[in-house]
């Protein structure tokens, strides 16, 4: 339906891998890692939700999606995945770093907490820690991606303290729609209106970040141009608009705001959500544009 | 202390890319792989317009973005700022590649190294010794050609340019050429605004 190949990539302006000056695509993160990031956040967003409402479908859920779902990708990801142990080595400076020890963090007390919870062998004055230190690792999980996005100018699009916010907004956003799904199939959390109500205030947060960051991005460096040009009206515009605002954000909250809440109507907004969730972090990378090295009229400006 | 850096005379550079050959041979680059280009960039319109040569390379960043985000310690700095990759360290999630705002960051990717330079298979003897420096999966970069550095002599690229459109030296050495041509020329650093300090500088 959409076709958003790096073939287009080959365009006016733009030098790909070739001798030219302009701008370049980054191009070294690709769908793999998009999937790892959609994963970590979704998985890290359903278990604090699921956490907070005490819903242990959703908790064990969300632990899977970033434990298995999240790791898979990365390593599919990885030039060396048999030596990725070793990224947990520089949480002083690397966002990578940071996010890996928050997910051993989540991973790690997070099975402790579903342990004790199931088979009771959790004593009294651990399971607080345990409760606490499972839930900071999540929190970390969910926006660590963002950070290490915009932790770097190499591309203006991303170089935003939007990338941490929209992290945090779409994974919490992608946990409440997992858990109407999992209610439609008889796993039902506690306070579901109170869910229904947190998901549309977050659909009207995702939409605001999403028009923030093509406002900065229109106003922002050359290469912050182009990659505002690609998601409003180049190759990429179909998918974003369509996909991202319109199937991901405004449908559900069409549905959230008019419609009455039944099985189809919450089985369809949390697949758009997901959907549009998911089209938002591939095009996000699809989008990088790295700024022309040194332009010439720069050099002869003088 | 010593900081090397390159000053790159935009006015003299013709294009003829020998530094990217000189390049890929000293370091025994794989197909596609470059650590140094020279661009080139149309400017003005029909019938008042020029070409200009830009060479690129790794601007050994004095706040290298690439070193901060790498979560394995793979990317360092030598104390004469030289930013460095240890490919027994590196783990090729790309972070430095995503990083780096002027793309000198390469995969080396498996097939480049076991298909070769013709494409079958069969590598050259030339390919066979040099091609055992590279992990697969790892991202490389220029490394200003640090062994001929410490001997003493000029990187490869320094070496081979016929016109001398590049200058390597130490740029805390007030009365190096380098330091020089950057006071006397106004040396102009690419992507300025990117806060990375590039030791690369340009004049014209
Ligand atoms: S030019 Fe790029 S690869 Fe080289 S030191 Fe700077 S950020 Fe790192
Ligand atoms: S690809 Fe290698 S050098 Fe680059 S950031 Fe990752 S571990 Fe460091």
């Amino acid at each position: 339906m959409f076709n958003i190949s790096l073939k287009n990539t080959l365009r006016p302006g733009f030098a790909g891998r070739t001798f030219k000056s302009g701008y370049r695509f980054q191009r070294y993160w690709g769908t793999p890692m998009a999937t790892a990031f959609f994963c970590g956040e979704t998985g890290a967003g359903l278990f604090i939700i699921s956490m907070l409402l005490d819903f242990m479908p959703g908790i064990i859920l969300g632990l899977l999606i970033t434990g298995v779902g999240k790791t898979f990708f990365h390593l599919t990801h990885m030039g060396v995945p048999s030596k990725s142990w070793r990224a947990i080595l520089r949480p002083d400076r690397s966002w990578i770093s940071r996010g890996l020890w928050g997910i051993i963090f989540f991973v790690g007390f997070g099975s402790l907490h579903i342990l004790g919870q199931i088979f009771g062998v959790m004593p009294e004055a651990l399971a607080q820690p345990v409760y606490y230190l499972a839930l900071a690792g999540a929190m970390v999980v969910i926006v660590y991606q963002g950070f290490a996005m915009s932790h770097s100018t190499a591309i203006s699009l991303w170089s935003t303290g939007l990338m941490p916010v929209s992290s945090m907004l779409y994974g919490l956003l992608a946990g409440t729609s997992l858990i109407t799904i999992l209610s439609v199939f008889g796993f039902s959390a506690a306070h579901m209106d109170m869910v229904i109500t947190v998901q549309n205030i977050l659909l009207v947060g995702v939409l605001v970040t999403l028009i923030s960051l093509l406002h900065g991005a229109k106003n922002g460096s050359k290469g912050a141009q182009q990659s505002y040009v690609l998601l409003t009206s180049d190759f990429l515009a179909r998918p974003f608009l369509y996909g991202v605002v319109g199937i991901g954000v405004l449908i559900p909250l069409l549905i959230g705001l008019l419609a009455s809440q039944n099985t189809i109507t919450i089985l369809v907004s949390g697949v758009c959500v997901l959907i549009g969730f998911c089209l938002f972090r591939l095009l996000i990378f699809k989008a990088g544009v790295l700024d022309p090295i040194l332009s010439p009229a720069d050099i002869f400006k003088r | 202390m010593t900081s090397y850096g390159m000053v790159f005379d935009v006015k003299r550079c013709i294009g003829c890319n020998a530094c990217t050959v000189a390049c890929k041979q000293e370091n025994s680059l794989p197909d596609g792989v470059f650590f140094t280009r020279t661009l080139s960039a149309e400017t003005g319109e029909f019938p008042n317009v020029s070409r200009t040569y830009l060479p690129t390379i790794c601007n050994h960043c004095e706040d290298a973005p690439c070193e901060k985000v790498c979560p394995s310690g793979a990317t360092w700095t030598r104390d004469d700022g030289i930013v460095m990759v240890d490919a027994d360290k590196c783990i090729g999630c790309g972070s430095c590649a995503v990083a780096c705002p002027y793309d000198m960051r390469t995969q080396i990717e498996e097939t480049q190294i076991k298909a070769g330079l013709f494409g079958d298979g069969n590598l050259t003897p030339f390919e066979e010794q040099g091609y055992s420096r590279f992990e697969c999966g790892t991202f490389t970069k220029c490394d200003f050609c640090s062994e001929r550095v410490d001997a003493g002599k000029d990187p490869a690229c320094v070496a081979t340019c016929p016109t001398d459109a590049r200058i390597f030296g130490d740029l805390d050495d007030p009365d190096s050429k380098v330091s020089r041509l950057i006071r006397d020329r106004l040396g102009r650093q690419p992507l300025p605004e990117k806060n990375t300090r590039p030791k690369v500088f340009y004049i014209d």
